[in-house]
């Protein structure tokens, strides 16, 4: 009686009524209206932030058009002057150019170095954890680990300002751009230390606990009769590993990697503070001053406030809205790759 | 009582006259018989984990190009001591062991250089089939390159010919590129054993094969274990007494961690003195 009366309130009201089911307690509606809410949330949100940012984004996107996705320049024009340019009935200070390109580079390449760098070490550090570390150090290693995960962004920031940056373009970069004959973005001019490299290299930091500890997680999962199997071969530890363990969670490690990549994508202090703020070109090489759209957004939304039409705010916007692509279409890429993987190739659940 | 029927059954159904002729009964309650060619053997075995000991000074021989089945009730330490001869239980915690444990004479714990030669030396089939996470063609391939089995350029004819050799070509000819998780229980364990097969073992280990299997998945596999011998000697786990009947030519009889017995199948069951080895093999216990 009581799941037939739980299945007809899913159908309406007066069916509830109708069957006369007191024994639907006020508790359990309120759980389930508590349910009902918890679940609609994410919905709603996502649906609200997107309106809003795309309300806020449309003038912007009328006076730039397509130029605001390559063109070079970012700048809001005179504020105090009252002068103003008119183009598709937006209105904006004279001098107004608005082209992101430079920041949305900068969230690409800083994001790239980050995940190319950081994921081979947090795997590693995941197989280390995983296969070769005894019980009591795993344990300690592992929270140094979760530790790493949980410094402020801020702290990274600074780290890779008074410490980091300066230590390698004193001592690494010059060696760098002694390749740069041979790979042509290592040339050139190291700079200061803050710039496209340094912030990858911050963010590779800052990605590795992340990937590192669901890696190790995943490797955890692994059953032991496959990898028995591989040292009853006579393989080594190594090739038990890459023969057995990490395809066994292939498609997890991916999606463990895409994870440590959106997370350095969206990644705003510590850019910011290590990157240079490099708005208005791409960097000429791998050390030159950079800025990401996140970075971006917080260094000159103050300023944009300023503008009496409003359309700085509304071009940073835009700004976000394209950030927020950027992160999307990487999930769906991640989803994507992960089923492609675990279609082909993950055993789990067949014939063990 | 115990005894009569006993010997009713061994006059039915297992005439004299085809007794392995190496041995005689009498050799037989004083240990293994002499003419015992020795590929493996054990002596003064203990093993343990942590503060418990499980084997308990097992000396004991496995003769060369037979099956041996290892038999035993349910945690007599039958597994154990079968680990113990690839030196797979090094992997697990809290492992010691004292004795030896010769492979041709030569102590595989003290006179191999590498433990991978070891189990190149020493195959290992599982209770289920583990294949790896990687195409039907690389289980067998992983295994000779890794062990230098043949030059490259032959590792794919070769990988046929080990498939051919378990039966298994038939089925998996043309679709070696796919995943072995496809593959039915039975067809996975025999490319398991094909994978063992592909690096020359010259002793497999069976930990209870087909216990996972179906019938006619386990006569496929029984019938290969019977034509390997030729070339191999195994040393097999089972649960099964009819199985240890059909195939095996020597066993081994555990009982909580000791050597009960060792003796050519036949007369085991035949002329068993001990009780709880008579027990067990009349299905009494077990």
């Amino acid at each position: 009686m009581a799941v037939q009366s739980k299945n007809l309130t899913r159908s309406g009201r007066s069916a509830v009524r109708s069957k006369g089911t007191s024994d639907v307690s006020l508790g359990d509606r309120l759980v389930r209206w508590l349910a009902l809410l918890g679940a609609a949330f994410p919905l709603v949100a996502v649906v609200f932030i997107v309106a809003v940012l795309l309300i806020n984004a449309f003038p912007s996107i009328l006076f730039n058009g397509w130029g605001f996705l390559y063109h070079q320049s970012w700048a809001f024009g005179n504020f105090y002057g009252n002068a103003t340019v008119t183009r598709n009935g937006v209105t904006a200070p004279a001098g107004a150019s608005y082209g992101a390109l430079p920041f949305i580079g900068g969230t690409l390449l800083s994001s790239v170095i980050a995940f190319l760098v950081g994921v081979p070490i947090a795997i590693g550090a995941a197989l280390m954890l995983a296969e070769k570390t005894p019980g009591p150090l795993r344990r300690q290693l592992s929270f140094f680990l979760e530790l790493l995960a949980g410094i402020p962004s801020v702290i990274y920031g600074l780290w890779g300002l008074i410490v980091l940056g300066p230590f390698l373009s004193k001592s690494v970069y010059p060696v760098l751009s002694k390749l740069g004959g041979i790979i042509p973005w290592l040339g050139g001019p190291v700079g200061s230390g803050q710039g496209l490299l340094t912030a990858g290299l911050v963010l590779a930091v800052m990605i590795i606990p992340i990937v590192a500890t669901t890696t190790r997680d995943l490797l955890a999962q692994v059953p032991t009769l496959p990898r028995e199997g591989a040292l009853a071969l006579g393989l080594t530890s190594w090739e038990s590993v890459r023969y057995v363990s990490l395809p066994w969670v292939r498609s997890g490690i991916v999606g463990a990697a895409i994870l440590g990549w959106v997370r350095a994508l969206g990644e705003t202090m510590a850019v910011l503070i290590v990157s240079g703020n490099g708005a208005n070109a791409l960097p000429a090489n791998i050390y030159g001053p950079v800025s990401t759209i996140a970075a971006a957004i917080v260094a000159l939304l103050d300023s944009a406030e300023s503008d009496p039409t409003r359309l700085a705010v509304s071009a940073l916007a835009e700004a976000g809205l394209i950030l927020m692509g950027i992160t999307l279409v990487t999930n769906i890429l991640a989803r994507f790759l992960v089923r492609r993987v675990s279609v082909t190739n993950l055993p789990i659940g067949r014939g063990i | 009582m115990q005894n009569d029927l006993t010997k009713n059954r061994s006059n039915g159904q297992q005439p004299a006259e085809t007794f392995p002729t190496a041995v005689s009964p009498l050799q037989a309650e004083t240990g293994p018989a002499k003419e015992i060619i020795s590929r493996v053997r054990t002596t003064g075995l203990h093993v343990g984990f942590g503060p418990r000991e499980i084997i308990h000074d097992i000396s004991v021989e496995f003769p060369q190009n037979q099956v041996t089945a290892l038999l035993g009730p349910t945690g007599s330490g039958k597994t154990t001591l079968l680990r113990t001869l690839n030196r797979l239980n090094e992997m697990s915690s809290g492992f010691w062991m004292s004795g030896r444990v010769d492979l041709d004479g030569r102590d595989i714990y003290q006179d191999f250089s590498d433990v991978r030669e070891v189990r190149r030396a020493v195959g290992m089939l599982f209770q289920r089939p583990n294949p790896f996470p990687q195409s039907i063609e690389e289980n067998v391939a992983i295994g000779l390159r890794a062990h230098h089995i043949v030059p490259a350029p032959q590792i794919h004819q070769e990988v046929e010919r080990q498939l051919i050799n378990v039966g298994l070509w038939d089925a998996v000819g043309d679709k070696l590129d796919e995943s072995p998780f496809g593959l039915s229980g039975g067809q996975q364990q025999l490319l398991c054993l094909a994978r063992t097969l592909a690096v020359r073992p010259e002793v497999i280990l069976l930990d209870e094969p087909t216990s996972s299997l179906d019938p006619i998945s386990t006569q496929r596999v029984e019938d290969l274990v019977t034509r390997l011998k030729e070339k191999v000697t195994i040393i097999m786990v089972t649960h099964n007494v009819q199985q240890a009947a059909r195939i095996s030519d020597y066993i081994v009889f555990l009982n909580e961690g000791s050597l009960v017995e060792a003796n050519w199948s036949r007369e085991m069951f035949i002329n068993t003195q001990n009780h709880i080895v008579e027990d067990f093999l009349t299905g009494r216990m077990g």
